[in-house]
This record gives C-alpha cells, structure tokens and sequence, in this order.
C-alpha cells in the first residue's frame, strides 16, 4: 500500500512538474505582437468640422469626404509606436448670390468655397495597455506638411490657390481587436488638425476636429 | 494577408479619388453668372442727362473683331435703353451729342493651355523671369475659350482733348455659362445695372 502511494505521489508529482515545465511554454508564451516590433497599417474615413477663425471666415460645414490611411511600427517594450500617414481631406460651402468688393470692383456671384488639402505626416502613439490587450487606448501628435488646393469659385469662374504648408496635430483614439492575438481590429480617433495657411479668406490658419472610424491589420 | 492590406489599401485609394469632383457641376445657369462692375470714382453722373448706344454689339474674338446685331445682341440693347431710362437718363439719337455713350461688346478670349506643366505652383509661384517655356512636343495641350459681355460707358461730355480719348466711367461684365441664352438677357442687364446703384440720377 504504502510503495504504491509513493508511486502514486512520485507520477503525480512528475505530472505536476511536467505541467509546470510545460505550461509557460504552451500558454504563456508571449504573443509575437508583444516579442517583435510589428506593422500595424490602418484605413480611416472621417468626419471633419472646421474650428475658429476658419470656419467664421471660410467654410463652417462639416465634411465627410475625407480619409487617410496610415503605416506603423509598433515597437518592442515599449508603449510607442510611430510611423507616417498620408491622406485626403475636403471641405465645401455655397454661399447664395451676394456681392462682393474686389478693389474698386464690385463682383455679384453664388461662391463656392472649397479647400482641399491632402496631408503627409509622421506621428507618434503612446498606448496606456498593452500590444494584446483588445482594447487599446492612446494618444498621438503628428507633425508634417499639407498640400493645400485653395479653390474659391464665382459662379463658374475659379481662382486658385496651391501651396505646401506646415501641418500638426494631437489625437485621442484607441485600437480594438477583433479577437485576443488577432491581426485585425478597428481603429476609433479623435484628432484636432491645424495648418499653417493664409490666403484671402482664411487668414489664421486652417483648424478642424476629425472624427474617424478606421480598420488596420497588423504584422510582423 | 498581405493580399488583404494591399485590398485594403486600394479601397482607401479609390475613396481620395473619387473625392476630387467638380463643385460647381450643380450650379444652374442663373446661379453660374457673374456680374463685374467698375466706375470711376471721380466722376459725378449727376452731370449727365443724356445717353445714346450703339446699333449693333462689338464682337471680339482674340484679335479680330466685326459687329452684329442678332436677336440676343438686340434684346440686350434694347434692356440697357430700358434700365438706363429708368435712372433717369434721357435716351437720344447718337447724332444729338448725347452726354454718355454705351458701347456692348462680346468677347471670346481663346487660351492654350499645356496639361502637363511640370512647375506647378506648388514651388510657390511661376518660374521665368524672362524665359518662356520649352515645352517638349509630347506634352499635351489643351484649349478653353471664354466669352463674356462687356458694357462700357464713355463720358462724351468730358473728352480728354489732350490724348483724344473718352473716360470709360462705368463698365459691367457678365460672365458664366448662360450669357449667351436669351432667356437670362432681361435678368443680367437688370443685374448690372442694379448693383450699380450710384448710377441712378432721378
């Protein structure tokens, strides 16, 4: 009775040991997203409604014609990841007939203002949880630059105005996973983006809050 | 997966590309035309009774130019008789030294455009200074041409002895898609002049 118990216990243990051998590796072993530096692409569409000055002087609709899509490196032990996004944004407004001094020249016509800037950043995330947590808050500022296309038309007829312009931005947004470990997600933001541009009727810069609603994939 | 992000990636490309349409393509005629006007600051059109006009519209196409007199051109005159008339202006015969002359022209300006010009101004205004372009002869072009009318009024009671000229005092030009349709003739003239409000003497 007593060799058999000890044969008992000696199997148990040598289970539980082998349990214990095996377990980090077969459950615990990190995530590939939290052991490598990885890519992370996300495709946004977004909400835009312009802020201050411009939007009392130029366009104060909101627009839903805008989108980027963006490329990151999230980085090993650590919460940041940085990399670059590229986008296009649009706002419009009809203004009914009115008139209008050029100088000495009084012009009466329907405008139609537009502003198209289509920008090119780099920007910075810090993540509050981890690379596997399914939800994944964070914060950005971007920096970079914005061609912008000034189109202000009277009537049918349109002046044009191009330029390159310094651009920033900060955000609040977050990640959620699909599934624990899983390779895509949707990417939920929140960003204020400013331009430095001035150009007749916009004369303290270009600032807008944008909502998005993204998807990204993630690999490494 | 990969396939996936690059399917990713173009559905995004093609929502930039469709945004960029046209913003003006639901404007309607009336709403496309525009309206210029100019006058002279130093002049008093209190001192002016009379007026008379031209018996046929100028037309300017580039640098050529003759007269015609169809029914847009005459329902056009006879608008201008009207408005003016109704300022206060007396109408005479071009014979009777009238105090102002309008003139009416209509003006086709034709522009050859290059479509691929390699200096945009994204470098922040045109390269020349002084040199034309040599544009290579696989480049595209393109031609627009653009019509407008143009009224001038010339003060005959003031002539500029000296250099032998009359002062344009006033001048409107109209422009848009539909100045050549002659339902919109009554509301462009009426228009001008209207915005013009300095011209009224009665």
């Amino acid at each position: 009775m007593k060799k058999i118990a000890v044969v008992i216990a000696l199997f148990l243990a040598g289970a539980v040991n082998g349990f214990a051998q095996e377990a980090p590796k077969l459950y615990t072993l990190p995530s590939p997203f939290e052991r490598y530096t990885h890519y992370l692409a996300t495709a946004r569409f977004m909400g835009s409604m312009p802020l201050g000055s411009f939007a009392d002087s130029y366009v104060n609709k909101a627009s839903f014609q805008n989108a980027s899509i963006s490329i990151e490196w999230v980085l090993r032990n650590s919460p940041l990841s940085i990399g670059g996004e590229i986008g296009s944004t649009y706002f419009q407004k009809r203004i009914p007939r009115a008139t209008y001094q050029n100088g000495d020249e009084t012009i009466s016509a329907v405008q139609t203002r537009t502003l198209s800037q289509y920008p090119v950043e780099l920007f910075a995330n810090y993540h509050f949880l981890g690379k596997n947590s399914t939800i994944q808050p964070y914060v950005q500022v971007s920096a970079g630059i914005s061609i912008v296309d000034y189109n202000l038309y009277y009537g049918s007829l349109s002046t044009q105005h191009q330029k390159i312009a310094p651009k920033y931005g900060v955000g609040l947004g977050s990640k959620f996973l699909f599934k624990q470990d899983g390779k895509f997600g949707v990417d939920v933001r929140v960003k204020y983006d400013g331009t430095s541009y001035k150009h007749e009727y916009i004369e303290k810069g270009v600032s807008s809050i944008n909502g998005s609603i993204g998807v990204f994939y993630r690999w490494w | 997966m990969f396939k996936k992000a690059s399917l990713l990636i173009l559905i995004a490309s093609v929502g930039f590309i469709s945004c960029s349409k046209d913003p003006i393509s639901d404007l309607s005629t009336e709403e496309s035309l525009v309206y210029l006007t100019n006058h002279d600051k130093a002049a008093s059109f209190n001192q002016y009774k009379t007026f008379s006009i031209v018996d046929s519209v100028l037309i300017v196409e580039n640098n050529r130019s003759g007269t015609a007199l169809s029914d847009i051109d005459r329902a056009l005159l006879q608008r201008i008789i009207t408005n003016m008339q109704s300022l206060g202006y007396k109408y005479v015969s071009p014979k009777s030294n009238p105090d102002v002359g309008i003139n009416a022209a209509w003006i086709t300006n034709t522009y050859l455009n290059v479509a691929s010009n390699p200096y945009s101004s994204y470098y922040g205004g045109y390269w020349g200074g002084g040199y034309g372009y040599g544009y290579p002869n696989y480049y595209t072009y393109y031609e627009t041409s653009e019509s407008y009318w143009l009224i001038t009024m010339l003060d005959f009671k003031n002539p500029n002895n000296a250099d032998k000229t009359f002062n344009v005092v006033w001048d409107a030009q109209i422009r848009g898609s539909g100045i050549g349709e002659s339902q919109y003739i009554d509301k462009m003239v009426d228009s001008i002049f209207g915005q013009s409000s300095y011209l009224k003497i009665n």
